[in-house]
């Protein structure tokens, strides 16, 4: 089976602060440390099992600036063959990354049976890259699974995530593209040695504007703004009685009870 | 390398394991297995606290402990980690610490102070006061710096710390095995020691002074806080002007007793500030791991066992003295956790002798 | 007249609540409101036209199926200037497909509205970015639940048309739904936890606790010393060492938080912590606090729940 899958490199806020810039359109992102976006490395471990179970190999491919390199030795360090690094500037919308994804696989005639890919970037949260290349591929799609249980000769029976704790389980043809959710496996530990020894093997770069023109863009981010500020640790004070139905309330209100 | 080969098997290193008998770790039947080649995986290398009693005992220079690291560090490179470990590692790497707390918040403790506290840089003698991880990101543990920093401004000693370019020491790392992450750390930190001309390191746990004089090589003292303490009080730089605090049993960290030969110091402290210094029956050499080195602080076992923190918690209570000093961030916060329901208080060091300044 | 095209998700023969931050974005654009839904007896007010489409419910949430029901609906209308769908499951498997297929521009997760610009969550939450197209229509969009719900709709019935249409459900078709339900609970999924600590005191309680838990529709969970004393098993187990969840109510009662267990569980939305010590730990993590006796507080709230 030869899979492609697609990681980005992201900044992790997970415990960090988001700093907007005075002109309100970029963020300083000094100090912020930077890492392969959580649900790509499920992908990853996804796309590398699955060549460990069938035969064939993985392609790891980015897009971004030098720096996302990075993604790409951890994915040859995971078990992918080789990278591709399609370089393009900072924000790039939706559209247009899933655009040089589908000329990239044209121009080096990538040859794949499934394209895998997480389902959403923790930085821009779109959650459609995977959803607009098979679109623009014209191949099957379906996104959020969370387990793929069978390959059958040309099509494999995956599940999905749906809401309310259930699932649906689908029959889906190769060549596909999936979008992967966490949970559907443990990604693997990947040493830092073994990072190392991944940059000896090659990863290509290809400058986007060659493989797509630039288009007119569709969609302009103007400005970030701050959601609104929460509150924090509040004692509840008073008897039991009071005490419990303010506990209730508090249940009610987060809409749990 | 290859010093298993002089293992003779004598059990020495087992009898005294703190995880032995009660937890499938066996590290006398692990030097055999690598003696005879066998694979060695699963969750059993995990379970090593690193405490450094089997190679204290050995007769034959086998270095068990040692040894141990090396086979992680084979499972490291498979990748075959247990997830919690892996979790601690994958933080150390992005975020150079294990919680995965932000960089920018590594000393918050400094605004629980009355006084401003310098970057290392701007001092005169260079003194480097270095915080563990713990020490920097648990609510607890963040009590210690600035109980210490306060002592040393009593004292009018100079210091400064590294705020954001304070990072992990990598000891744990080191001893989980990941040894390309350990020389990344250490790399990184040995730089910025040697940018700053840092002519000193006090260390507030003993895994970081551990790191620094065993593995980094550098050319500058490096103390524990205990010893500066003693030391202070030596000097008459430090009086218990308030008195003598009530009686305590005092617990020797792995990395500080076993490990770097601290005993007297801690004690000599103690002695100082409180009322009667009291010695569990373990003590010193064979004191008893509070499990919480090794990568144990993150790895438990599926299996249910009398953890050696709750033993340390039950003989305390049998013994008279009010609570339990020690003087490492780790067997603080492991103690602490098993002390909460017997309602001893487990404290550092520097904080009884705060009490008395 | 131009129209706006809302893909209904309806699933075992229900309208879903979600739907209607869809239709409440509507009453915002410009033009007459469509919503599209797969064969059923479902009637919705407020909108201009109802295509029920001629498929069963299952066929119809596929993105190819759609596709293909898209091709006839702009025979029919022309283009729409909006094709909506609300930012589901459902709504993330087809509307990127839907806007690479046709190339159509795209926007998801659309939160609100401010200064005419389209702002959707970044950076895992912490901001809000602000949008503009700069292409013309059609403009596919994924809404965010509880959105845009509140929006007053237009008054009046809608007209509803049939629209036949043949689908071979070669590349992509459903098989059967599945339960999550597992006998090992996955606490991690759960929304509700109520977590017992070591104040629990002894196996004997623990029973009462599930029927609070019940009680409360909540997932029973607990911190290690209660695994270790193997009164509850370990895949109840939050911490470092057990799982790590971020609830949207984590109830911890009796916990007073060491250092594992916080790491488990300090990202939950809300923290409502129980314990008769003032100085537990977990206090410095909560969002709310009770310095109270939890078995005193198990009481209570039993004694209000049964009532209620």
């Amino acid at each position: 089976m030869e899979v492609i899958v697609f990681v980005k490199r992201v900044p992790s806020f997970e415990e960090e602060e988001v700093r907007i810039r005075q002109d309100g359109s970029t963020l300083d992102l000094s100090g912020i440390p930077f890492r392969m976006n959580d649900w790509d490395s499920y992908a990853l471990e996804e796309a590398v099992r699955l060549v460990e179970r069938f035969g064939g190999s993985v392609t790891a491919v980015t897009i971004g600036t030098d720096e996302d390199d990075e993604v790409l030795r951890r994915s040859i360090a995971c078990g992918a063959k080789d990278g591709f690094l399609i370089r393009e500037g900072a924000f790039v919308e939706p559209i247009r990354r899933a655009g040089l994804a589908k000329a990239l696989i044209e121009k080096e005639g990538l040859r794949f049976d499934l394209i895998l890919t997480g389902v959403q970037a923790e930085d821009d949260q779109f959650a459609s890259f995977g959803g607009i290349l098979a679109g623009l591929l014209k191949i099957p799609y379906a996104g959020m699974v969370v387990g793929i249980e069978e390959a059958l000769g040309d099509s494999l029976t995956v599940r999905r995530e749906i809401e309310g704790g259930m699932q649906e389980r689908i029959r889906i043809s190769l060549p596909c593209v999936l979008s992967i959710q966490t949970g559907i496996n443990q990604p693997r530990y990947v040493s830092i040695m073994g990072i190392r020894r991944a940059s000896r093997v090659e990863r290509k770069v290809i400058e986007g504007g060659k493989i797509l023109s630039a288009e007119r863009s569709r969609l302009r981010l103007e400005r970030f703004f701050y959601p609104e500020k929460k509150e924090r640790a509040k004692m509840l004070e008073g008897d039991l009685l009071g005490v419990c139905q303010g506990i209730l309330g508090i249940l009610r209100e987060k809409g749990v009870l | 390398m290859g010093a298993f080969l002089a293992c003779i098997q004598c059990g020495r290193c087992t009898g005294a394991c703190p995880e032995s008998g009660i937890t499938p770790l066996n590290i006398r039947l692990l030097m055999r297995m690598r003696q005879l080649g066998l694979p060695i995986g699963g969750s059993v290398p995990w379970l090593c606290t690193c405490c450094g009693t089997c190679t204290l005992r050995c007769p034959r220079d086998v270095r068990p402990g040692d040894e141990l690291v090396r086979i992680r560090s084979g499972l490291v490179e498979q990748g075959d980690v247990p997830a919690s470990v892996q979790k601690a590692l994958e933080h150390t790497f992005v975020h150079r610490n294990p919680f995965g707390r932000s960089r920018s918040r590594r000393a918050l403790w400094v605004e629980a102070l009355p006084f401003r506290v310098p970057h290392v840089k701007d001092t005169e003698e260079r003194r480097l006061l270095f915080s563990c991880c713990i020490h920097a990101y648990d609510e607890r543990c963040m009590k210690i710096p600035t109980a210490f920093a306060t002592v040393l401004a009593k004292a009018q000693v100079e210091f400064g710390i590294l705020y954001e370019e304070e990072t992990c020491c990598g000891n744990e790392v080191e001893r989980l095995g990941e040894l390309g992450l350990f020389e990344e750390l250490m790399e990184e930190l040995r730089k910025t020691i040697g940018k700053y001309g840092v002519r000193e390191i006090i260390c507030l746990s003993p895994h970081c002074m551990n790191a620094f004089k065993v593995h980094y090589g550098l050319p500058i003292p490096i103390y524990h806080y205990s010893q500066v303490l003693a030391r202070l009080f030596d000097e008459g730089l430090l009086k218990a002007e308030k008195g003598l605090t009530a009686p305590c049993c005092y617990h020797d960290p792995c990395f500080l007793g076993k490990q770097n030969r601290v005993f007297e110091e801690p004690r000599r402290v103690l002695r100082m500030v409180s009322s009667e210094l009291i010695e569990f029956s373990r003590s010193r050499e064979i004191s008893l791991c509070c499990e919480g080195g090794g990568g144990r602080m993150f790895y438990d076992p599926d299996f249910v066992y009398e953890r050696r923190a709750e033993k340390r918690i039950l003989e305390a209570e049998t013994l008279k003295g009010g609570r339990i000093a020690t003087a490492c961030p780790f067997c603080l916060r492991m103690l602490g956790d098993a002390a909460i329901e017997k309602g001893i208080d487990v404290v550092d060091i520097t904080e009884i002798v705060l009490e008395v300044l | 007249m131009s129209y706006n095209l809302c893909f209904a998700e309806v699933r075992r023969g229900k309208f879903e609540e979600k739907n209607f931050d869809m239709l409440g974005l509507c009453s915002l654009l410009e033009g007459q409101t469509f919503v599209l839904l797969p064969k059923s007896e479902i009637e919705v007010k407020g909108v201009e036209r109802i295509i029920e489409v001629d498929l069963r419910e299952e066929s119809f949430l596929s993105p190819l199926s759609l596709v293909v029901v898209f091709e006839e609906v702009r025979k029919r209308y022309g283009d729409p200037e909006f094709l909506l769908f609300p930012h589901s499951s459902f709504g993330m498997d087809v509307a990127p497909y839907m806007a690479g297929y046709f190339g159509f521009s795209f926007l998801s997760d659309l939160s609100s509205e401010r200064e005419g610009l389209l702002l959707k969550p970044f950076f895992s939450e912490k901001a809000l970015a602000g949008f503009q197209f700069e292409a013309p229509p059609p403009y596919v969009l994924t809404v965010r639940s509880g959105s845009f719900k509140g929006l007053a709709r237009k008054e009046g019935m809608p007209e509803r048309e049939q629209l036949r249409i043949a689908i071979l459900e070669e590349k992509r078709s459903f098989v059967e739904y599945v339960s999550e339900e597992t006998p090992d609970v996955d606490i991690s999924k759960a929304d509700f936890l109520l977590s017992i600590g070591r104040g629990v005191g002894s196996r004997e309680e623990i029973p009462s606790y599930e029927i609070l838990a019940q009680r409360l529709k909540a997932t029973l969970s607990a911190s290690r010393p209660v695994i270790d004393k193997m009164w509850l098993p370990k895949s109840r187990q939050v911490g470092i060492s057990g799982r790590t969840v971020r609830p949207k109510v984590y109830f911890a009662m009796g916990i007073s938080g060491s250092f594992q267990h916080i790491q488990g569980m300090k990202d939950a939305e809300c923290i409502i912590a129980v314990n008769r010590d003032p100085n537990a730990p977990i206090f410095q993590y909560a969002h709310f606090g009770v310095v109270e006796d939890m078995h005193r507080v198990r009481d209570m709230l039993l004694e209000l729940l049964g009532k209620g």
